[in-house]
């Protein structure tokens, strides 16, 4: 079963005001997760997100479709980046993200990608 | 022979080339790697030079040379095993060819290995399928594919897992999981909704084949060939069971005449020689109910009090709450929504339950029954929140739609 784990942020969060030691740890904690995660199978894909400040929202306006600046949500923190894992189970899929979230210390988002077959 | 036939003498023979070659040399993963080898090459050559006179003994040998060429490569001190694997390939016997497939299958599905990599070493090693096609029809990158096969094939030489059949005392515990890894790869198969569609169906077919591989191997058994009868009935309906776009369309809306009669035919007397013969398991029980199902002309004319006779043995012999839910569905049409809806009440307290959806989607289809629309359609879109499929997330949320006109 596949399932998306985000992490949301914004600018002033990570790369301003923490320090570089930081910085460098951070870096290689990704770097690693995701050589964790491509060793053991499981990593479908994982990309990072350009700042939510350089973010457009497409808006329904007086009957036409309007691009306008920013995210889509009002708040300051906005989606950052995600992995896409295959998994046996949802356990695993929350290992992975508790391991993320021990290391950031910020929440991180598990959904379910829809990729159940129909029982029907 | 024509390049799909030539497919299908390859994957046959793949198991039984890789049984020999283990068999000879220990070093499952080193073997499993020659033997892809040798199965692409004669994709290759094949079609062209045409099929030679003993295709199971060229596949030993340029396996086994790859094998020698590999050990080379690593060095001197693999010399012992290269001068093994220089002997010529011995003759077969037919026992030890199917014990070699059947000892494959138990190693590939080893406990010890997560599901995913054991649906994706058997299609490998067994199924004589490329990690490419497999990686398609999980939809996943092939290098993520490749590194979960590797993976498995690591946990297997770490364990220092033997190659040979697991004693008698293990032998039904470990058939059942074998059982299981072939009924998921045959559940993959259902998956039609994202990518390919094509290759998920491919993988049904591809489970049925294993099964009836596995089934000739141990025909004694008889929830294998319950198994295999389940599949054939339940794929009989597969060209029913969508719309052209993909939306599903439940049993009692199909089209009976799309159902596959052959396979029906096939599955329910594979079902008649078992039944009786062996101990019933929860395999053959859930054919017999897809049989029922199956022979019945129209969705009127449905047995359901035998289809209930049969869940009520199911629950005992294996007894859960999906089990429990589905007797709901067959007590309502048997005494009436209102029964039904009582049975499926039992299950709000269950935890295993919690998060499934089938128990909303029931619940809502039930009270459609008995008339009580509002409720259905509040049942049918918790259902439609809950579900991780998306044919049956549009299928739920279009039945709520309806009932709001």
């Amino acid at each position: 079963m596949k399932y998306m784990i985000m992490t949301f942020g914004s600018a002033e969060a990570g790369l301003e005001t923490m320090g570089k030691e930081w910085m460098l740890e951070m870096i290689q904690f990704m770097r690693k997760l995701d050589d964790d995660l491509r060793k053991s199978g499981e990593l479908v894909s994982a990309e990072g997100l350009a700042d939510g400040s350089q973010a457009k929202t497409v808006r329904f306006q007086n009957g036409i479709p309007v691009p306008t600046d920013g995210p889509y949500a009002e708040s300051k923190e906005s989606l950052v980046g995600y992995w896409i894992v295959d998994v046996e189970s949802e356990e695993r899929a929350l290992e992975i993200a508790s391991r993320i979230v021990a290391f950031v210390k910020v929440p991180i988002e598990v959904r379910r990608v829809m990729d159940a077959p129909p029982e029907f | 022979m024509e390049p799909p036939d030539i497919e299908d003498l390859l994957r046959e023979l793949a198991p039984q080339v890789l049984g020999a070659l283990v068999r000879r040399h220990g070093q499952f993963d080193a073997c499993e790697d020659a033997v892809q080898e040798a199965l692409l090459s004669a994709a290759r050559q094949w079609p062209d030079g045409g099929v030679p006179d003993h295709p199971q003994s060229w596949l030993l040998t340029v396996a086994s040379r790859r094998l020698v060429d590999e050990w080379r490569s690593e060095g001197a001190r693999r010399r012992r095993e290269e001068t093994a694997a220089t002997l010529d390939a011995p003759a077969l016997g037919l026992v030890t060819e199917r014990d070699d497939t059947l000892t494959l299958l138990f190693l590939c599905c080893h406990p010890s290995l997560s599901a995913p990599s054991q649906l994706a070493l058997t299609l490998r090693a067994i199924g004589g399928l490329t990690t490419a096609e497999i990686a398609k029809a999980f939809l996943v990158p092939e290098a993520t594919m490749a590194q979960r096969i590797s993976r498995a094939k690591e946990s297997i030489r770490n364990a220092g897992m033997r190659f040979e059949l697991p004693p008698e005392s293990e032998r039904p515990d470990r058939l059942r999981v074998v059982m299981q890894v072939l009924y998921l790869v045959f559940n993959e198969g259902y998956l039609a909704s994202a990518g390919p569609t094509l290759s998920r169906a491919d993988l049904t077919t591809e489970a049925i084949r294993l099964t009836r591989m596995l089934q000739l191997l141990v025909p004694a058994e008889g929830e294998v060939a319950g198994l295999l009868a389940l599949m054939l009935l339940t794929d009989a309906r597969r060209a029913a069971r969508t719309t052209a776009d993909g939306s599903i369309v439940p049993l009692d809306e199909q089209r009976r005449d799309l159902w596959n009669a052959t396979q029906i035919s096939e599955g329910v007397a594979l079902l008649t020689r078992t039944l009786g013969t062996v101990p019933v398991g929860p395999y053959q029980l859930q054919a017999a109910i897809a049989a029922v199902h199956d022979e019945a002309p129209s969705a009127a004319e449905t047995d359901w009090r035998q289809i209930l006779a049969l869940y009520e043995v199911l629950e005992r012999v294996s007894p859960g709450p999906v089990v429990t839910l589905n007797r709901a569905v067959a007590v309502a049409m048997v005494h009436g929504p209102r029964a039904g809806l009582a049975v499926v009440g039992t299950l709000d307290d269950d935890d295993r339950m919690a998060h499934n959806h089938r128990l909303e989607a029931v619940r809502g289809h039930l009270l459609e029954l008995a008339g009580e629309l509002t409720a259905a359609r509040n049942s049918y879109q918790r259902a439609a929140r809950m579900t991780a499929s998306l044919p049956e997330q549009r299928y739920l949320a279009l039945r709520a739609a309806r009932l709001a006109d």
